[in-house]
């Protein structure tokens, strides 16, 4: 597989706080990637730096690199970008009454030029997008009045229709009920192109991720497949707790299991030096 | 063809017929038939002759674009803040022009025909750039509307202080300026309005995906490739030139882009190309009607149109605040 993205030297320091440091890591295309860590660790941001999103990268906070197809991300206009990565946001409200079709017809803005308007061809991509995420009927829907479930799958169905290569996913099962989860990175797996999402949930990200990035205080602690990332070492470290790890006996995934012995636990962790 | 286009294309005859019959309304009285021969150019009676071309059909005219000036103004700014209350009045654009031809009042006594409107679009666009800086340094679209309506305020207090003081006519003229009116409007006010709405409105065609993206949130359209900041700039400066011209010909003319768009969304739809022919038509028809009350209710006395605009307008904002809240 060819590398698609590499991302080199990156850091992000915001007076005295680092938010990123020093991560290096390379993309490969269709891989589906998690990156994880606790609140606050930079999964975000550094979502934010692989898109150049407003420009961020050209900041002087910001140092090291992130290219595309070994061209500088910085060189890349806007509207390129937005061909080549699709971005879905935790946030998405409109306080006007969007139909399914309205938000949909975003998805094209990056291959359209002034004046455009929508063609028969157009029209029949967003109906078999909307068919990928079995949501063909909802074309004339309220989209504000849709699950969040639905609300997910109709943006990654914009995400396809704006063919790009790589799908950026904000903790896509945030506030979504357990069936909806499994439902939307089930969705996300199968639609074969690369996919880089920050993950919450550890054992969905073991299921569904066949590369993990483990993050902390800005740090990339490891980078490899779930059973070596998920290490009860590892995660006790990051996250404060005692882990156990095991194996899935029907999916034959590594799952984790967090316990709570000591409450003192997590105080100790924060004085703690982590060795990378 | 589908529902949109014959919505569009049944208000697009609307308007035009509205135009016409709103035409043998006025003091003068003009029968249909003798309308009709007048403007084919056949006219028996000189003075309908010069009635209906020089005094009516520039005031339809500019009432027609006047509307859908204001309209697509509110539209443009209610897409582009996302703000269903957003309007080109709240942004302190009247206060400005009231201002600049206060201004001119007080200073140049002479000459006001051409020094008024030029005075009063200055001062609105004087305060577009006041509430666009304090957008820009307090980088929240939330607050741009509480932006406007202090910037507002403070316009307005300065306008109060120099009427206090100044000369009773020119006050006057001032006062009555601010209520609104097509009494004096000549053809050549619309050659201008119409130009800066052909302009406005073939940019805004053009951009009209642009602005759509920004529906759902700025951080989703940059991630579709907009450079948001300089798309809302471009929108607000353009309605600020609509909105300054409008004002400094016909005075304050309240609420139209407040309440057409929100008509146009219930009844066509709520992206941009939709939302802006809607308004544009819904904006002309209900400006050329109001300004038909505004001239035939009273026998001998003509109503100031924004007087109208602004009855019904407020009362259309607790409307549209009650609904909000039976939905919430």
């Amino acid at each position: 597989m060819s590398t698609l993205l590499n991302i080199s030297q990156l850091s992000w320091q915001v007076q005295h706080k680092s938010i990123l440091q020093n991560i290096n890591f390379n993309v490969r295309k269709g891989e589906v990637i998690g990156i994880i860590g606790p609140n606050g660790a930079g999964k975000t941001s550094l979502l934010r730096c692989l898109t150049n999103q407003g420009n961020i990268l050209a900041s002087r906070n910001i140092s090291g690199s992130v290219h595309l197809k070994n061209r500088a991300i910085t060189q890349f206009s806007a509207k390129e970008i937005a061909q080549h990565f699709a971005v879905v946001m935790q946030k998405n409200d409109s306080i006007f009454a969007l139909s399914v079709q309205d938000v949909m017809k975003m998805g094209l803005l990056p291959h359209k030029t002034l004046f455009s308007l929508d063609s028969d061809h157009d029209k029949a991509q967003i109906n078999l997008a909307l068919t990928k995420v079995g949501l063909d009927h909802a074309l004339h829907n309220d989209f504000s009045l849709l699950s969040g479930g639905e609300q997910q799958r109709v943006l990654i169905a914009r995400a396809l229709v704006q063919a790009s290569q790589v799908l950026i996913l904000d903790e896509p099962t945030n506030h979504l009920d357990v069936y909806y989860q499994h439902q939307v990175l089930q969705l996300v797996n199968k639609l074969n192109i690369t996919v880089i999402m920050t993950v919450h949930d550890l054992n969905l990200a073991s299921l569904y991720c066949q590369r993990l990035l483990l993050l902390d205080q800005g740090k990339l602690i490891c980078d490899g497949s779930p059973e070596e990332v998920l290490t009860p070492d590892k995660l006790s470290k990051v996250f404060g707790l005692p882990c156990q790890q095991s194996i899935d006996s029907i999916t034959g995934a590594t799952q984790v299991s967090f316990y709570l012995n000591e409450i003192n636990q997590k105080k100790t962790r924060a004085s703690e030096p982590l060795d990378e | 063809m589908n529902k949109v286009s014959s919505i569009l294309l049944a208000l697009t005859a609307l308007m035009i017929l509205s135009a016409i019959v709103a035409l043998t309304f006025g003091p003068a009285d003009i029968d249909s038939s003798e309308l009709i021969t007048c403007l084919l150019g056949s006219c028996q009676n000189p003075i309908a002759n010069v009635v209906i071309w020089q005094v009516r059909i520039p005031r339809v005219l500019v009432a027609m674009v006047a509307g859908m000036g204001l309209a697509i103004a509110g539209a443009i700014l209610q897409n582009t803040t996302r703000n269903p209350l957003a309007d080109p009045y709240l942004f302190g654009i009247v206060s400005g022009a009231g201002l600049g031809a206060t201004i001119a009042n007080i200073t140049l006594a002479d000459n006001l025909t051409i020094a008024l409107p030029l005075a009063a679009f200055l001062g609105a666009l004087f305060s577009v750039m006041i509430v666009v800086f304090i957008a820009k340094v307090l980088r929240s679209m939330e607050q741009l509307l509480l932006a406007g309506v202090a910037v507002s305020f403070m316009l307005a207090s300065i306008t109060q202080f120099i009427l206090y003081f100044g000369e009773p006519f020119a006050t006057n003229r001032v006062i009555f300026w601010l209520m609104g009116s097509l009494a004096r409007v000549e053809m050549s006010n619309f050659y201008v309005i119409a130009s800066i709405l052909v302009i406005a409105i073939i940019t805004v065609i053009a951009l009209h995906r642009q602005i759509d993206a920004l529906l759902l949130g700025d951080e989703s359209a940059a991630s579709l490739g907009v450079d948001v900041d300089k798309l809302r700039l471009l929108m607000l400066g353009i309605c600020a030139a609509l909105t300054a011209t409008i004002v400094a010909y016909c005075g304050g003319i309240g609420f139209v882009g407040l309440m057409i768009p929100h008509i146009v969304r219930q009844l066509i739809g709520v992206t941009t190309l939709k939302l802006i022919l809607g308004s544009a038509l819904i904006g002309a028809i209900f400006l050329i009607w109001v300004d038909v009350i505004a001239r035939s209710s009273l026998p001998h006395a003509e109503i100031p149109i924004g007087i109208i605009t602004s009855a019904l307008g407020s009362i259309f904002f607790l409307f549209i605040m009650y609904r909000s809240r039976a939905i919430s």
